[in-house]
């Protein structure tokens, strides 16, 4: 089996991203970016309705707009749409503002339908139903093991409480979208995607072409958390458009489309009892739990399930247990994977809860998760980060905090995979001793070019910028999609092999010992002429799977305005071997920010009149800026005999847990809903005013 | 957006008369072009005022002149404003972004459109924009007024407005042929009243400036927003007074985001007036400025913010 150096030079170092000189300057050019000559621009026509029974859509009037150079039906015949924002037609056209005056020209002929887009009235058998065959609720997936109510009724201490998480939009800085090129000789495709392989088979599929005439690109993109694996509608549209006009499309959507139909994660509305010995040993858990992924039960892709369930009751071992899980449809664009699909609404939950146990119990919350936490991986990190944290010395009882802004701190932890599986890659050496590694990867924006570059600097004993690094082509070698947090775990040990592969090649071709370092130059000169190439691929034992992974939050709380002022997160997280330490860090700190982000600001708004979203912008859908990131320290535990393993999706995970339960530290009482925004704090401390009355 | 002329006079007679019923004047455009861009307005012509001449210039005095196309990052930056007007620096430091706040003005910040999200929504055509229903009535209304004295509940959402009005401003505007002084109450009553308005500002009326008195009042601007930067406030809070020690003379407290005018109370001014300033006679001022306050479903928690703001505020005045 092979093995990682046991000193490496490279690997676990601090390597700024090879292309940053390229991001900086705008020489690379992302997904967006991309002009291929005679491009067009494209747009899609979407349902006003949030749902209606379409009789027709014409489009012949778009097609008389000045500029416009082709507009097609997304589907001819009647058809019922079922959310604000589906897809009805597309144009393209030679300007933007083309494609907007063309748009405006469609008319669609539709008789409105009831509708329904939030879930505590969906659910109610009364409501309109989105689908006419089923009701909104549907029938309830149910675990259940032990003798729950016996349990219950033994325990010495029983909480309750009713846990709720929003809708969350993908919001990537890089909105959906492609350029396609379409002719008779095949297809091109320049994604913003997670997934040039899936996007290749996703458009062949569509276009009935062979997967051998389509190739994707995706140079550089602008982030995608589980929603961007196929070409999309917006894809197949820009494939159509491409072909009736004879011309590439570029379709990239706007914030606007973002905030309704690429996606999001599905809320949930979480009703649990938990129960426990005196020692806080936990004895039963029950659940009843319902949440929205849209229209859908959510499309599942390569990150997870973008459905309405999760993990329950997540990483902790209950011997008496009863959960039911139930997704309820509403007239809104669909759930998809969403970073660490499920774990943080469980971590919300699960963690909320049991924090209301320790206060009942008078256990100090650290103490209790280490009762129950099975995972010794867990236990050393909450050892750790509460050392480090130095939570001994902070934590005090709920509410015991004085004056108008209180501080409280609070915890939880995560599990995830992130393994890695079958990706290729090829190493290629130049007579003058110039590097390239080619593999059919992606890099989301996390540094995977600058990982592949640490691998075969290592392999090589070369400096990371000696190495050419050409990924986000599929006529390179196949890699999987960048889903699951897999893409390190898959890409790395398929770089190693391939690496070690070509070196060996050229020390045998050379009729050197040791090529490498020092000697690269001369071994490299000696192969004449001709390149050396060799093929390389993922191998069991240079890659594994699991990880923990704990945050400790600091908040302070307005009691007077409710504000939440988040002052610090410490995160401890084990990733197997640290390739790169900077970019891991780096990425740890966006899936804590995402993580605040799902804590204190973001929601999905739907308007029951409408069946609109009413926040489709950064305006009013709100991420954290940088005035709202606290100090965020981040702890590696490094594990490097596991080999490689991902830290995309569990570093997000329980964020929202540790400021929720910090919030609650601070206050006394808990604030039950996400996002923690100053109106719920407010409302949690009996202060807000009630309706109709004066004050 | 929909096509449009594009004019750049140089003088406020051509200004007014180019604008007509059809157009709108172009300024840091911030506003207008999200506006625009959405279908919410299309107007016909974009009369360009930023070349109009006497209005780019902050000049200090008895009575202080703010030119209508004064950034508000040339507030937020004026080290005297600064030292004379603490609250209004603090204000414009409060408007959008650093990248917002270099192009917007104060003419633009004073005559902005409501934020509304029913408002703003390209596919809605509510009250306030000539249909039939506040729709944020029966909705989402989190973010919306607790006083208003007509059916829409979109709140004034200027931060400048709101400081201006604790320091008795004056909004100089070029009506027809005349140059009025319009308090910064006369300069959005018209909201109070009819849903359709922002403010009571007809089509061509064009802001020149804006006079403040230095009188020897200070005073101080405070807002909460859900988030620290980059946010609109949920409730903001001027006040302005003469402070001797503890004392508060000619007092004003004006809340924003709360109704459709910067909202005071002159009874609570009354009541301020000549008191030692102390916890419970800012606590009971905030009472006797919320006391008519209506929450809705969703905007109870602005009552205690403000009441919050209120006291905050009177406190930062006497340092």
């Amino acid at each position: 089996m092979p093995n990682w150096p046991a000193k490496p030079s490279v690997v676990g170092g601090n390597t700024t991203r090879i292309d940053a000189p390229a991001m900086v300057t705008g020489a690379a050019k992302y997904s967006s970016d991309v002009q291929t000559s005679g491009w067009l621009y494209g747009m899609i026509y979407r349902s006003r309705w949030p749902a209606a029974h379409v009789t027709s859509v014409n489009v012949d009037k778009a097609r008389q707009v000045p500029g416009i150079k082709a507009a097609v039906v997304e589907r001819e015949g009647g058809r019922t749409v079922r959310f604000y924002g589906e897809e009805l037609a597309a144009v393209a056209g030679v300007s933007e503002q083309a494609c907007l005056d063309a748009l405006r020209a469609i008319s669609v002929e539709a008789t409105p339908l009831p509708f329904v887009v939030k879930e505590e009235i969906a659910k109610d058998p009364d409501s309109p139903r989105v689908w006419p065959d089923a009701p909104n609720l549907a029938d309830p997936s149910v675990k259940e093991q032990g003798d729950v109510d016996k349990a219950f009724a033994e325990a010495a201490a029983v909480v309750e409480g009713f846990f709720t998480t929003p809708v969350q939009i993908h919001h990537p800085l890089e909105p959906h979208g492609n350029t396609v090129s379409v002719t008779k000789d095949g297809v091109t495709c320049w994604a913003s995607t997670q997934g040039i392989f899936s996007v290749r088979e996703g458009l062949a599929s569509y276009l009935d072409v062979s997967q051998e005439k389509v190739r994707v690109i995706t140079d550089y993109m602008g982030g995608g958390f589980g929603a961007k694996f196929g070409p999309g509608a917006e894809g197949g549209l820009a494939a159509r458009l491409s072909q009736a006009a004879g011309a590439p499309v570029k379709l990239m959507l706007t914030r606007f489309e973002q905030s309704l139909a690429v996606g999001n994660r599905p809320s949930s509305f979480q009703r649990i009892r938990l129960a426990a010995n005196a020692d806080g040993k936990l004895v039963a858990f029950d659940m009843d739990a319902y949440g929205t992924a849209g229209i859908g039960a959510g499309t599942a892709s390569a990150g997870g399930g973008g459905g309405a369930g999760f993990p329950a009751p997540y990483i902790y071992t209950v011997p008496n247990i009863r959960v039911k899980q139930a997704s309820v449809a509403v007239n809104a664009g669909e759930g998809r994977a969403f970073r660490a699909p499920g774990h943080p609404i469980a971590s919300f939950g699960m963690e909320s809860i049991l924090d209301e146990l320790a206060a009942k119990l008078k256990m100090d919350p650290v103490e209790i998760r280490l009762r129950n936490d099975s995972s010794q991986i867990r236990k050393r990190e909450y050892e750790i980060g509460a050392d480090r944290f130095g939570w001994k010395r902070k934590y005090k009882p709920p509410g015991s905090s004085p004056g108008p802004i209180k501080v409280g701190v609070g915890c939880g932890g995560a599990t995830w995979g992130g393994g890695g599986r079958g990706s290729q890659a090829e190493a290629q050496i130049n007579p003058d001793s110039s590097v390239e590694v080619r593999c059919g990867t992606q890099d989301l924006g996390t540094g995977t070019r600058t990982l592949v570059a640490v691998v075969a600097a290592e392999v090589f004993g070369l400096k990371p910028g000696q190495i050419t690094v050409k990924i986000g082509d599929t006529r390179f070698p196949p890699s999987g999609a960048s889903g699951g947090s897999t893409t390190a775990a898959s890409v790395c040990p398929a770089i190693f092999d391939a690496c070690t592969n070509a070196l060996q090649k050229l020390q045998e071709t050379a009729g050197i010992a040791d090529a490498r370092g020092a000697n690269w130059a001369g071994a490299c000169k000696k192969l004449g002429v001709n390149p050396l190439t060799a093929h390389g691929e993922w191998r069991e034992g240079l890659s594994s799977r699991g990880v923990g992974g704990v945050q400790f939050a600091e908040v302070e709380v307005d009691t007077e305005t409710g504000f939440v002022k988040a002052r610090k997160i410490l995160c401890v997280q084990d990733c197997g071997l640290v390739v790169n330490k900077l970019t891991c860090e780096t990425q740890i700190q966006g899936g804590i920010i995402m993580g605040l982000g799902y804590a204190l600001y973001e929601e999905r708004v739907m308007d029951s009149t409408t069946g609109f979203v009413l926040n489709p912008n950064l305006e009013t859908y709100k991420l954290p800026n940088f005035a709202d990131v606290p100090d965020i320290e981040i702890i590696l535990m490094e594990m490097p005999e596991r080999g490689v393993i991902g830290v995309g999706e569990p570093c997000t995970i329980p964020t929202a847990s540790a400021v929720a339960n910090a919030v609650a530290n601070a206050l006394g009482v808990r604030v039950s809903s996400l996002p923690i925004t100053p109106a719920r704090v407010l409302a949690a401390l009996g202060k807000a005013a009630k309706p109709g009355g004066s004050v | 957006m929909n096509s449009f002329q594009y004019v750049s006079p140089h003088t406020v007679d051509s200004a007014v008369s180019l604008v007509t019923d059809h157009g709108r004047f172009l300024a840091g455009g911030i506003d207008m072009l999200g506006e625009m861009k959405e279908y919410i307005a299309s107007p016909r012509v974009l009369v360009d005022v930023k070349k109009l001449p006497a209005t780019r210039a902050v000049t200090p005095g008895k009575i202080w002149t703010i030119g209508a196309n004064v950034t508000i990052s040339e507030i937020e930056q004026h080290g005297e404003l600064k030292r004379v007007f603490p609250g209004l620096q603090q204000a414009a430091a409060e408007v959008g972004s650093p990248q917002i706040r270099n192009v917007a003005t104060v003419g633009g910040n004073l005559a902005q459109h409501s934020r509304c999200w029913y408002y703003r929504h390209r596919d809605i055509q509510c009250l306030k924009r000539g249909g039939n229903t506040c729709y944020a009535r029966q909705g989402e209304n989190r973010y919306h007024s607790l006083f208003t004295g007509n059916p829409c509940i979109s709140p004034v959402v200027s931060n400048l407005a709101i400081a201006l009005a604790a320091l008795d401003a004056k909004v100089i505007v070029r009506r027809g042929k005349d140059e009025v002084a319009l308090t910064v109450p006369d300069f959005y009553a018209k909201a109070w009243d009819n849903p359709e308005a922002h403010h009571s500002l007809g089509p061509t009326d064009l802001i020149l400036r804006v006079q403040i008195p230095d009188d020897g009042r200070t005073c101080a601007y405070k807002q909460i927003s859900e988030k620290a930067s980059f946010d609109w406030a949920l409730v903001s809070c001027a006040a302005a007074a003469k402070v001797d020690g503890n004392k508060l003379s000619k007092v004003r407290v004006v809340l924003g985001a709360v109704a459709p005018v910067p909202y005071q109370v002159p009874a609570a001014h009354d009541y301020l007036e000549g008191k030692e300033l102390s916890d419970d006679v800012a606590t009971h001022a905030s009472e006797i400025i919320l006391k008519d306050a209506v929450a809705l479903d969703h905007n109870g928690y602005k009552v205690p913010i403000a009441q919050a703001l209120i006291r905050r505020t009177l406190k930062q005045l006497v340092g």
